[in-house]
């Protein structure tokens, strides 16, 4: 009974800090139209402090979106434009001589900031995706000998062009990894692109306002860790990562040639993050199956690696990870 | 020896008798004295004395020596003769016998490709022993080389190539190629097998992922599973989120077999979403399941603890709805025929 009673109190708790939600939401879509599973990954990502890759092609709002979350939430924003001779120090900072001073002084780079736009980072070379990559995990920054923690909240959201190969330096599996989520935005429905002409044409743009401070992420996100999963939960979420590393355990069999490497402990935990994250955007204090399912494609998909025979069966991530939630019993 | 002859013949013309009489016996006695002193033998023999144009014969030397002499072979290379050609040259083959002696042989394939009567003049081999030299030959041979076409008259005018000679047939020919081919054959027809064998392993293996269907209707499963809860009086025994999971299963399973849909495999929002769409069942019934899954949702996920009233509502929403969409099967008379008679003889 008394547990019952927590998981009342943690509910009610929930109900009333995620009340934000709602506001930021309408914030967001006064500025953005559709692309709802964009502002809803933003949102999951914020919350559960993790950083997003985001797959689309331009000019379906990805800046817009990330300036507008950094309007809502008052937070700095930068977009640094990946190139080829972009140089880690472009990105981090560096030591300059001042003649001023006659010393050597750190000229901070654009990456101290709360909200970072990475703008076709497969476009930098390695040691460049490494510096932004190693700052993402570390979420501090090493510039001479000394050491600077950035600030707190701290999200990248970085952009991949599908289309071009030639002349980029796709991400490597590992450094994917590190990505929370990675969402795959496709182009607006046609009432939405209407809006989106009548948006732009009018006299002033719609602007967001600002209706939260950083901190009240920061302990936005603290709470989100109290959602409440349950051990059913936990198996259900190690059921799915266990099910692409072993696919004939879970009669899925004809996967077993087709998948070369499975998802990492850190899908593990980064599913079940998204997973409570979900379950406060939707206002509720534990997490259900629905949760698990809703961000599961986004969490998963990026941390598969698919064989040549599955390329030759032009199998996709997609479908993989369909055909996994269609198998493994939901508790 | 002929030549001898042919001497002595001319001789014969200049010399009277007594003369060739004693000029022969001079050398007679000398060549046996001399072939005597070294006791060497030697013959040459021919497999066969006559060959068609272009066949083959053996050609076989042989010497018998005492062993301590020396004899060097008469040195023929490419010819034997001037018509006669040596195909294959044998190694000297030697063979020691009883009495000190030694038997040396060689052998030469030999070829002619002129017609006629060819001969061999005595082959001369060098007899070394100590310090003194002398010469032995051989006897004369001779070889008729045939010649099996027919003379071509240039005289006759042009003629028309003759056409290919014709032969029985015989199985020896091809049986080589019915080997090979028939060996392909066979090897092709293994990996057809083999490729259909593995295709139906793997289409079984695929099949029996299915779940077995039941062979009771799921509404008896379902009432009977729901029987077996309510016997057990879990939520009474403090076990109420085994109580909820049980029930939730039981339903979620029957939905399985009674609307054939994946719903173990579906969340509480995708099995009500997916049996609205189906507008098979009434909307009460619709509510009671609500209640079952969201209520079970609760407690399973949400460390939820309803109340004793809620635990005896969830089971009997859990019963009207199975009752109220099970699949009546209407049995034909035959059926219900049996049915009383095996009642009765039950009785």
């Amino acid at each position: 009974m008394e547990q019952s009673v927590d998981i009342r109190e943690l509910n009610e708790r929930i109900k009333n800090e995620s009340s934000f939600v709602d506001l930021l939401t309408i914030e967001m879509n006064k500025v953005i139209v559709g692309q709802k599973h964009l502002v809803e990954g933003l949102l999951v990502g914020l919350l559960s402090d993790g950083h997003i890759l985001l797959e689309g092609l331009p000019g379906l709002a990805k800046t817009l979106a990330i300036n507008t979350l950094a309007t809502i939430v008052d937070a700095d924003f930068s977009r640094i434009q990946f190139t080829p001779d972009l140089l880690p120090a472009d990105l981090i900072g560096t030591m300059i001589y001042s003649q001023k001073k006659e010393e050597f002084i750190m000229k901070k780079g654009p990456i101290f900031t709360n909200f970072v736009l990475a703008d076709e980072i497969n476009r930098a070379p390695a040691k460049v995706q490494s510096a932004l990559l190693e700052a993402m995990q570390e979420r501090q920054v090493t510039i001479g000998e000394t050491t600077h923690v950035l600030d707190k909240p701290f999200l990248v959201m970085a952009t991949q062009n599908p289309i071009e190969q030639e002349g980029t330096y796709p991400l490597p599996e590992a450094q994917v990894d590190r990505f929370m989520l990675k969402l795959v935005i496709d182009y607006p429905q046609k009432e939405e692109e209407q809006m989106i002409i009548r948006h732009n044409l009018a006299q002033s743009f719609p602007k967001a306002s600002t209706i939260l401070k950083p901190d009240d992420i920061i302990r936005a996100r603290k709470v989100v860790k109290d959602v409440y999963m349950d051990e059913k939960i936990e198996k259900y979420i190690i059921d799915i990562v266990f099910s692409t590393r072993y696919p004939a355990q879970y009669n899925l069999e004809k996967y077993e040639e087709m998948i070369s490497f499975g998802c990492s402990p850190r899908a593990s935990i980064n599913l079940s993050l998204a997973a409570k994250a979900y379950a406060f955007i939707k206002r509720r204090g534990y997490v259900i199956p629905e949760d698990v399912r809703a961000v599961c494609h986004d969490v998963l998909r990026h941390r598969i690696g698919l064989s040549y025979e599955a390329d030759a069966n032009n199998i996709t991530t997609v479908e993989v990870i369909n055909d996994i939630l269609n198998t493994v019993e939901v508790p | 020896m002929n030549k001898v002859v042919i001497d002595l013949f001319n001789m014969t013309k200049r010399f009277n008798i007594k003369t060739i009489f004693a000029v022969i016996l001079v050398a007679v006695l000398g060549m046996a004295t001399s072939v005597s002193a070294q006791n060497v033998n030697v013959t040459a023999t021919l497999d066969s004395t006559m060959i068609f144009i272009g066949g083959q014969v053996d050609l076989k030397l042989e010497i018998s020596q005492p062993n301590n002499v020396t004899i060097n072979f008469p040195l023929l290379n490419d010819t034997v003769t001037k018509n006669i050609e040596i195909v294959e040259k044998g190694g000297i083959d030697s063979l020691n016998i009883d009495n000190k002696r030694l038997i040396l042989t060689q052998l030469f394939r030999v070829t002619s490709f002129d017609s006629g009567l060819h001969y061999i003049s005595p082959l001369e081999f060098e007899i070394i022993d100590g310090e003194s030299r002398s010469i032995a030959s051989s006897n004369a041979l001779s070889l008729m080389v045939v010649n099996p076409f027919k003379e071509v008259d240039p005289e006759k005018g042009m003629t028309d190539i003759k056409g290919p000679i014709d032969t029985p047939f015989k199985i020896v020919e091809i049986i080589n190629y019915i080997y090979l081919y028939g060996g392909i054959l066979l090897a092709l027809a293994l990996l057809i097998w083999l490729y259909l064998y593995y295709r139906k392993n793997k289409i079984d293996k695929d099949t029996s992922f299915k779940k077995p269907k039941p062979t009771e209707p799921a509404h008896i499963i379902a009432l009977r599973e729901l029987d077996k809860i309510k016997e057990s009086k879990l939520w009474e025994h403090n076990k109420v989120k085994q109580f909820y999971t049980e029930v939730s299963n039981t339903i979620r399973n029957y939905i399985e077999h009674r609307y054939e849909q994946p719903a173990l495999e579906q969340t509480s929002v995708e099995i009500l979403a997916s049996l609205k769409s189906n507008n098979e069942i009434d909307k009460k019934s619709m509510e009671q399941l609500q209640q079952v899954l969201e209520l079970s949702d609760l407690v399973k996920f949400a460390k939820f603890t309803p109340l004793a009233d809620e635990n005896g509502l969830t089971l009997m929403n859990s019963y009207f709805f199975v009752n109220q969409t099970k699949l009546e099967v209407i049995k034909s008379l035959e059926e219900e025929k049996q049915i009383m008679i095996n009642n009765e003889s039950k009785e």
